[in-house]
């Protein structure tokens, strides 16, 4: 486990894949994790900004790939300003709920309109904030863009019930993708629609399929049960389909992250290196209901080791198949940006990770 | 401050003094393999790269066992440290303090205590700190406010759940006028009016945060004694007089939002489990403050407080009991062992 000392001598221009490391531990995380919580809960959430800026460091800076690892900047002064106007747009809008629909429903218009924007700039901010090899992530995008793909484009496919969706959501990952740099090199995605429609297809009619095919089982199994005339048979037969059906759910829904993650990783390259995501379906599934099932029985103190572990996975079954040498990127202009899209994301919890 | 200590063409054998790093010039990602060394209060690198700098100017990076460290020169540049245990001594003999939030995560003992105060905390905060906090807060508030919080609320009620009243006119103005010739056991009774509907839900009643009290058809044929009706209205108007809806949604949101800070990133089902549990003790405890608003107000106006109990004695023969940690009421026994105890 001791990896004090890393390999200083090897360090030719690495030409085999180059796997991501996660060296986090849950311990260590854990112990970061309940002194943060604690802090944060002691100043009503003040702390939790720098809380943020601790774990990300950490993770950040346990994060390896080709023997260097990535660095956090973000700065938690900045983080609390966006949590805090985060926190008055969505308060002001589940207040002005209660308080009137029309209220509500203006609050809820004019959060749709400044979400895109926000998203835009939480994507600035995180990207100028990573760093490798001293050299910073950046991402450029325009409003433009940013009101295209995530208003636009969004709502047209809930208009054909989602018949657009995976056409919208390679629309988004080509953007974002190809607007992300590292140093003045940028990202590019070559994923096509045919595939996000098969991705979803693959998870859409396992879905489903799975649903009517447990449904339309257990009520034939349980029949005896749903129409006798004894109560307690009866509801607990209708408790026992409605469990059966939430684990199918549960197990189906890591299918879908895992067909995704692949698939957008597959297809993104920098400046003629590629990366590789080989995550399974078996393995994701296994790691999300045993770590569901862990923070119930402890009553949420698994939680920081549940976490590791799923992101250790994540990360690590991604590879960087490089072409040539990784020490030729340029670092770009630096631009500072503010983190209120950062906070609302932070509110929203918006995993756009994927 | 270049005229370093320690010579920089020595690879193989480093000395205890100097710690192997990369160095990243913050303009390209070319990594240079230098030597690190301290002295005085300049920290000096060679190798591929020299670079002298003052100690106070360098940023280090947090202790952890895992994660790599880091020196940040002030220009951007960084040393990402390969020789940990060297790099340890280094720090020592320079005199680098760590922080406590880190001395306190680093030490399993720190991370022990800090589990003890937080469930100290939260435990604390949920049974002492909240509900007077709140009660404060709900108080202070205009009932205006309280007022528009149920807009419509009874409109809904009415479309879905109740149908017009089928008691006569005239035995539903006896039952309001006699509640309202009651007096109030405490100053600052707020604002109400009495209805009555027809219902799917059976005997029951309820206040509205716009005010209204809300007594079904049922309830009054249940009953057949109008003094237990009024110990039921006077329950009703405790929750008025309590300000216990505008309470129970301060919280209710102060639960919510502990417990999405919690886990709300693992899941939005595990997040509202716990607040659903946790805000059926402070609607029990609402009922019990209900009652003893209601006792007060039967004992000032004279009647026995025995009535009230009578009510829960009849609504228990008809439901059966829910275990009371499930339950958003106390157990039917309880309370009347309550009453009759208040009574005496």
């Amino acid at each position: 486990m001791d990896h004090s000392s890393r390999d200083y001598a090897a360090d030719q221009a690495p030409a085999a894949p180059q796997p991501i490391q996660f060296r986090a531990s849950g311990g260590e995380y854990f112990r970061i994790w309940i002194v943060n919580l604690l802090l944060s809960i002691v100043t009503l959430g003040i702390y939790s900004a720098w809380a943020k800026v601790r774990r990300n460091q950490y993770f950040y800076s346990s994060t390896e790939l080709a023997g260097s690892s990535f660095e956090y900047h973000g700065n938690p002064i900045a983080i609390l300003k966006g949590r805090i106007v985060a926190l008055l747009l969505f308060g002001g809008y589940n207040l002005g709920l209660r308080y009137s629909p029309l209220v509500g429903g203006c609050m809820a218009l004019l959060l749709a309109a400044v979400l895109p924007w926000l998203s835009w700039k939480s994507m600035q901010f995180r990207l100028y904030n990573t760093s490798y090899r001293g050299v910073r992530f950046g991402f450029k995008g325009s409003a433009r863009q940013a009101y295209f793909y995530e208003l636009l484009l969004p709502f047209l496919s809930l208009l054909t019930f989602g018949l657009l969706l995976p056409f919208t959501h390679q629309r988004l990952k080509q953007y974002q993708h190809s607007e992300s740099r590292y140093g003045t090199s940028h990202f590019a995605f070559d994923g096509r629609v045919g595939s996000f429609y098969k991705a979803y297809g693959k998870f859409v009619a396992l879905y489903f399929g799975g649903l009517i095919v447990l449904g339309a089982g257990l009520t034939y199994a349980l029949w005896g049960s749903l129409s006798g005339p004894n109560g307690v048979a009866k509801s607990t037969a209708f408790y026992v389909i409605t469990a059966v059906i939430y684990l199918w759910v549960f197990l189906v829904m890591p299918l879908f992250l895992t067909l995704i993650q692949n698939l957008i990783w597959n297809h993104t390259s920098l400046a003629g290196h590629r990366f590789q995501s080989t995550l399974s379906w078996g393995r994701s599934t296994f790691i999300v209901l045993s770590n569901l099932v862990g923070i119930a029985v402890t009553l949420g103190l698994y939680l920081p080791f549940a976490h590791v572990r799923w992101l250790k996975y994540r990360i690590e079954a991604t590879a960087l198949l490089p072409h040539g040498s990784l020490d030729d990127f340029v670092a770009g202009s630096e631009q500072q940006v503010g983190a209120v899209g950062e906070g609302m994301m932070d509110v929203l919890d918006f995993d756009l990770s994927l | 401050m270049s005229d370093a200590a320690t010579p920089g063409d020595a690879p193989a054998t480093p000395q205890a003094s100097t710690v192997t790093a990369f160095y990243f010039d913050g303009k390209t990602s070319r990594r240079h393999r230098v030597r690190l060394s301290v002295d005085g209060d300049a920290a000096t690198i060679t190798g591929d790269v020299e670079r002298g700098c003052p100690l106070a100017q360098l940023r280090v990076s947090e202790r952890s066992v895992h994660a790599t460290r880091k020196v940040s020169y002030p220009d951007g540049a960084y040393l990402e440290i390969a020789d940990r245990a060297a790099f340890d001594a280094l720090l020592d003999a320079t005199g680098h303090r760590d922080g406590v939030v880190v001395r306190l995560q680093q030490s399993w003992r720190g991370a022990l205590a800090a589990v003890a105060g937080t469930v100290a905390v939260l435990v604390l905060g949920y049974w002492f700190v909240l509900p007077p906090a709140a009660s404060l807060l709900a108080h202070a508030l205009p009932v205006a406010i309280e007022r528009r919080l149920g807009d419509g609320v009874l409109e809904l009620l009415d479309k879905h759940v109740f149908a017009p009243s089928q008691l006569p006119l005239a035995r539903r103005q006896q039952l309001s006028t006699r509640f309202e010739r009651l007096l109030p056991p405490y100053p600052g009774t707020p604002p109400h009016r009495i209805l009555f509907r027809k219902s799917r839900i059976g005997p029951n009643a309820f206040a509205l945060p716009s005010g209204d009290i809300v007594m079904t058809d049922e309830m009054v044929n249940l009953m057949q004694d109008d003094d237990a009706l009024m110990g039921v209205l006077a329950h009703e108007l405790g929750h008025l007089h309590e300000r216990h809806l505008t309470r129970r949604i301060i919280q209710g949101s102060a639960v919510a939002a502990s417990a999405t800070l919690l886990f709300g990133d693992v899941s939005s089902v595990i997040a509202a489990l716990p607040p659903l549990l946790l805000d059926l003790k402070y609607s029990r405890d609402a009922e019990r403050e209900a009652d003893d608003y209601a006792i007060a107000m039967l004992r000032y106006n004279g009647i026995a407080p025995e009535h009230l109990a009578e009510v829960f004695v009849r609504l228990d023969k008809i439901a059966g009991s829910m275990p009371a940690y499930l339950s958003s009421h106390p157990a039917s026994r309880e309370r009347i062992a309550h009453i009759r105890a208040a009574a005496r």
